[in-house]
């Protein structure tokens, strides 16, 4: 996480005239202030970080334990687990996952591919930046009138179209952006054989961009399981096992969201362990992000 | 001792063609722009069946976008047109509606950069391959070694032929492609500086190459290096500024040059 520095060793040079001596070592001094400051700033994101971390391995880790596995979210004074709740978000996250990410690699590939040099394509790519960046509150409420409204009842489709079009633009963006990296020599090298750009897209530039265009679609993943807000308009909870995905649906977000701010101390402790294992589920894809980014830098290399 | 004295018969490998082979491409009053940017000035020349043509000229002559109109290529991008005639055995390939993949099979062409799928050498040979024929697995191993021994590449990969194509050395990559557009058994064969990327032996094997490939191709090569365009060409075109200054038999054009500008350039007074 930190971001090592390189220090330059100053040698020491044949100084003239004694300004130029007082210049150097105002330049020093300048030097040794900003990188001060630096330093401080970086150690502070961290200590923060590292505080959050502390808290939720402290509280998170002690309500671990098997029955989190195997026993449905308990009514306030009795014991339980977050069965439910860990089904309902991997159903809800894994079905956004499946509507997301083929229309954002499509979007993205249109972007990239056929419509790079287009007017609509520029519309396109201004209105993913709104939705990349818009409060995904508004994007729960949106599928709210969408979906829940006609529907007539909360329910665990809803919740997934919500997480799906929080995914969508993050996926557009990044697989526009892997593809841009193929570079046009390639392209046209496989043009030149004659083959079709639809097998060019298929076989060389999907290829060539893969382990970024999978990266993007992991980051989407971690960036979706743990939205709490668009949920609490769609899915709403379920205190009961379900995995109808046509009722309301119980999942880790609003679990942790209704049992943090509850009297109960077990509540609360079940919602420091739905809280740690989201973020182990987080740091697991990014990390799996990160290290097929490095084979792809290889690759290159 | 000037370049000119330098390239004098030593140097110039081929003999004289001695009948002029039938023309395979000719190029009618063409007209290049880069969006409103008029890069090449109604130029006319003929490339004759089974010879090697050099484009020589200094940086931004116009004789990279020459070579990326006779496949086509620059149609890629919207902003780039060309106005003419480009006939290709006697077929305007410049005219609207060309089915430009079947083209592209009958004239290939080779960059300036090694350029491999990411891909194993074997499937970046059989890739363009399947587009067009239905080949048995054994009819396309046929294949895939046909190419790979006629680029001489054969025994230094056929031990690791589904290993990837990013792993082979530059040279060795560049006759990979090389090898890849010869197995569509193309009738002509765009070359793109296809060597100056390259260490000094890999150039030779490219450069041996060509003289061999002369055989059953139109070759046409952009170079930047006169020696090479006088060791391989059989004719050689010279561009300055977006115009045709002079095309002559390779050997008349180094030893005696019809044009002042031709004579400056080959000499080294300029370029």
């Amino acid at each position: 996480m930190s971001v090592q520095i390189p220090v330059r060793r100053t040698t020491e040079r044949q100084v003239s005239s004694p300004y130029q001596r007082r210049m150097y070592m105002r330049r020093r001094l300048t030097s040794m202030f900003h990188m001060t400051m630096a330093h401080l700033v970086t150690a502070l994101g961290i200590a923060m970080l590292a505080w959050i971390l502390w808290s939720l391995f402290g509280e998170g880790l002690s309500a671990v334990s098997l029955k989190l596995f195997t026993e449905m979210t308990p009514p306030p004074g009795s014991d339980g687990g977050l069965l439910n709740a860990i089904v309902g978000s991997l159903m809800m996250v894994g079905i956004a996952t499946v509507l997301g990410i083929p229309i954002g690699l499509l979007v993205g590939t249109y972007l990239a591919e056929y419509g790079r040099y287009a007017k609509i394509s520029a519309v396109v790519r201004f209105i993913n930046d709104i939705l990349l960046s818009a409060p995904s509150i508004l994007i729960g409420l949106f599928v709210y009138e969408l979906v829940v409204v006609p529907m007539g009842h909360f329910s665990g489709y809803a919740g997934a179209i919500a997480l799906a079009v929080i995914a969508l633009p993050v996926v557009v963006r990044t697989s526009e952006d892997m593809l841009l990296l193929v570079p046009d020599s390639l392209r046209e090298a496989a043009a030149a054989l004659g083959i079709p750009r639809w097998r060019v897209i298929l076989q060389v530039s999907y290829r060539a961009a893969g382990p970024g265009l999978l990266t993007g679609a992991l980051l989407a993943v971690a960036r979706i399981s743990g939205e709490t807000a668009p949920l609490l308009f769609t899915s709403l909870n379920n205190q009961f096992w379900s995995a109808n995905l046509n009722h309301p649906m119980a999942n880790l977000p609003v679990v942790i969201f209704n049992f943090a701010m509850s009297p109960y101390e077990d509540w609360r402790a079940l919602a420091w362990a739905g809280a740690l294992l989201i973020t182990l589920a987080v740091l697991g894809l990014t990390i799996a992000a990160r290290i097929l980014l490095a084979a792809k830098s290889r690759m290159k290399g | 001792m000037s370049t000119f004295q330098a390239l004098s018969d030593d140097i110039l490998a081929h003999a004289p063609i001695a009948e002029p082979t039938p023309v395979k491409l000719s190029v009618r009053d063409l007209d290049f722009y880069y969006g409103k940017n008029k890069t090449l000035n109604s130029i006319s020349l003929d490339f004759h069946d089974r010879s090697v043509t050099a484009l020589i000229g200094p940086s931004g002559c116009g004789k990279s976008t020459l070579l990326r109109t006779l496949n086509r290529i620059y149609s890629l991008y919207p902003n780039q047109t060309a106005t003419g005639e480009i006939l290709l055995d006697g077929e305007n390939i410049l005219a609207s509606g060309k089915d430009l993949n079947n083209l592209r099979a009958r004239v290939g062409m080779v960059f300036q950069k090694p350029t491999p799928f990411p891909m194993s050498i074997y499937e970046n040979i059989a890739f363009a391959v399947r587009m067009y024929e239905k080949l048995s697995k054994s009819e396309m191993d046929e294949r895939v070694e046909w190419g790979l021994r006629k680029v001489a590449l054969w025994d230094e990969v056929k031990d690791k032929l589904h290993a990837s194509g990013n792993g082979l050395s530059g040279g060795q990559q560049q006759r990979l492609c090389i090898a890849r557009s010869v197995v569509l058994n193309p009738e002509v064969l765009l070359l793109d500086e296809p060597a100056s990327a390259l260490d000094p032996i890999s150039t030779m094997k490219i450069e041996e190459l060509i003289s061999e490939l002369r055989a059953d191709y139109t070759i046409i090569i952009v170079t930047h290096n006169m020696q090479q365009a006088a060791r391989t060409s059989d004719y050689t075109a010279f561009m300055y500024l977006g115009d045709l200054v002079e095309i002559s038999p390779t050997r008349e054009l180094f030893t005696n040059p019809r044009e002042a500008r031709t004579r400056d350039y080959i000499t080294g007074r300029f370029g």
